[in-house]
């Protein structure tokens, strides 16, 4: 085989419509059974079932994917993983990546499997350069185009979409973190590998190098967390993810993350007026989104005597996740936000080990 | 769905979605099926607009029940 029949096969890919837009890589089922040998489960077992459109995701389909997106064999596992945990999240089997709101796979990655892979949790995190988040992100996302046919213009309806379609799989910087990682804060042992999943719709940048300060930090975070642009549900759901150098400030102070979520609960107001000036201000009958007081939908309300009243955009502490990640090396985290699973655990999924 | 459940039924959504829609019904075993279109969009038209839209569809609707008018 040479140059010219890679070429052929990779176009030959394309013209199917098996990809991204990006070339993928040709798989032949002595590759395909590299990536199958590294799970114990049968090829043909269901991962995510979507009987709404008479498709099915099995674990063939998910590890035929993961080679075209250019995998390892060893990353397999992790992807494996994060379909179980877009399963327990619920939105995807819920026909999100249907909708116009346009949401991208969200993936992190705990534990030892991270070093394990060379999985990024450190500088240009959410960017570009590193094969294991290119790839298990990519994976997720040829796995919707492929098994499930949600192709752009035709099933995918998304309006505009986000760049983190392409992929968005970021690791958790346990070693930098002053604080146990997500997983360990629910119910994993800091030493298991696990994968935490949802559907997000966009990353947004965080500049705070300005302050020493926890609370005008949690201030800067709600603010974003909060903005109206954003506000579709009565309330706010995200991840903070939160750069090694503000953890640790915020570790100096003594706080926990939990201090943090708190912090950015008790912050996560706009007044009614904000609110009201952006025609958000009431709540519809039936989707429960956000639209003005005078449409004919929204449910009947009293405007507050005050208009500078404050109206609470989180519903609680848990709708805020916070993860560390990123280069310890300045005051820039990231908002990420979500349309999953709005409070309580986020959705986690332990990575499986199986020596064939 | 309400069909395979013995309800005679169309369904109707705005233009932007024709494609959607034709592939929807091709997921579900039914290619070609026929549903009635409207102009997008629809929320952000008044309830007045809405009914006229609606009304101006009736005759479509009917035809595809195949009911006599």
């Amino acid at each position: 085989m040479d140059a010219d029949d890679l070429r052929r096969a990779m176009e030959y890919y394309a013209e199917q419509g098996w990809t991204d837009g990006l070339p993928v890589v040709p798989v032949t089922e002595s590759y395909l059974a590299e990536f199958l040998a590294t799970t114990s489960r049968d090829p043909s077992a269901v991962v995510i079932p979507m009987p709404h459109l008479n498709r099915n995701l099995t674990v063939r389909l998910a590890a035929l994917n993961a080679a075209l997106a250019g995998c390892k064999p060893e990353y397999f596992p992790v992807v494996l993983a994060a379909w179980d945990a877009f399963l327990a999240d619920g939105m995807v089997s819920r026909a999100i990546w249907q909708s116009t709101t346009g949401t991208a796979p969200f993936v992190v990655v705990h534990g030892p499997v991270r070093t394990r892979i060379g999985l990024n949790c450190r500088g240009n995190l959410f960017g570009s350069g590193f094969r294991p988040n290119a790839t298990i992100g990519r994976a997720i996302r040829l796995g919707a185009i492929n098994a499930f046919g949600l192709r752009p213009h035709v099933l995918d309806q998304a309006t505009q979409g986000t760049p983190a379609k392409y992929s968005c799989c970021i690791g958790e910087n346990e070693e930098d973190s002053p604080w146990p990682g997500l997983h360990a804060d629910n119910g994993f042992a800091a030493g298991d590998s696990a994968v935490t999943a949802t559907v997000i719709r966009s990353v947004l940048h965080i500049e705070a190098r300005h302050t020493m300060v926890p609370e005008q930090l949690a201030h800067d975070l709600a603010d974003t967390v909060c903005r109206t642009g954003a506000l579709v549900r009565p309330t706010a759901s995200v991840f903070v993810v939160l750069n090694p150098e503000h953890a640790r400030l915020l570790d100096k102070a003594g706080w926990s993350k939990r201090d943090l979520t708190q912090a950015i609960f008790e912050r996560g107001t706009k007044t009614y007026r904000q609110l009201a000036a952006a025609g958000k201000e009431a709540i519809a009958a039936g989707t429960g989104w956000r639209l003005p007081a005078d449409h004919p939908d929204a449910i009947p309300q009293e405007a507050p005597a005050d208009p500078d009243t404050p109206v609470r955009l989180l519903s609680d502490p848990t709708a805020v996740r916070v993860v560390v990640a990123g280069a310890p090396n300045a005051g820039v985290s990231s908002v990420v936000e979500t349309f999953g699973r709005p409070t309580g655990p986020p959705a986690i999924a332990k990575v499986e080990t199986h020596s064939p | 769905m309400l069909e395979r459940a013995g309800i005679p039924a169309v369904s109707i959504c705005t233009d932007a979605f024709k494609i959607t829609a034709a592939a929807m019904a091709m997921s579900l075993g039914f290619p070609g099926y026929e549903y009635v279109t409207v102009p997008h969009p629809i929320a952000s038209r008044t309830g007045q607009e809405l009914v006229e839209m609606a009304r101006a569809v009736v005759p479509e609707v009917l035809r595809i029940l195949g009911v006599d008018h």
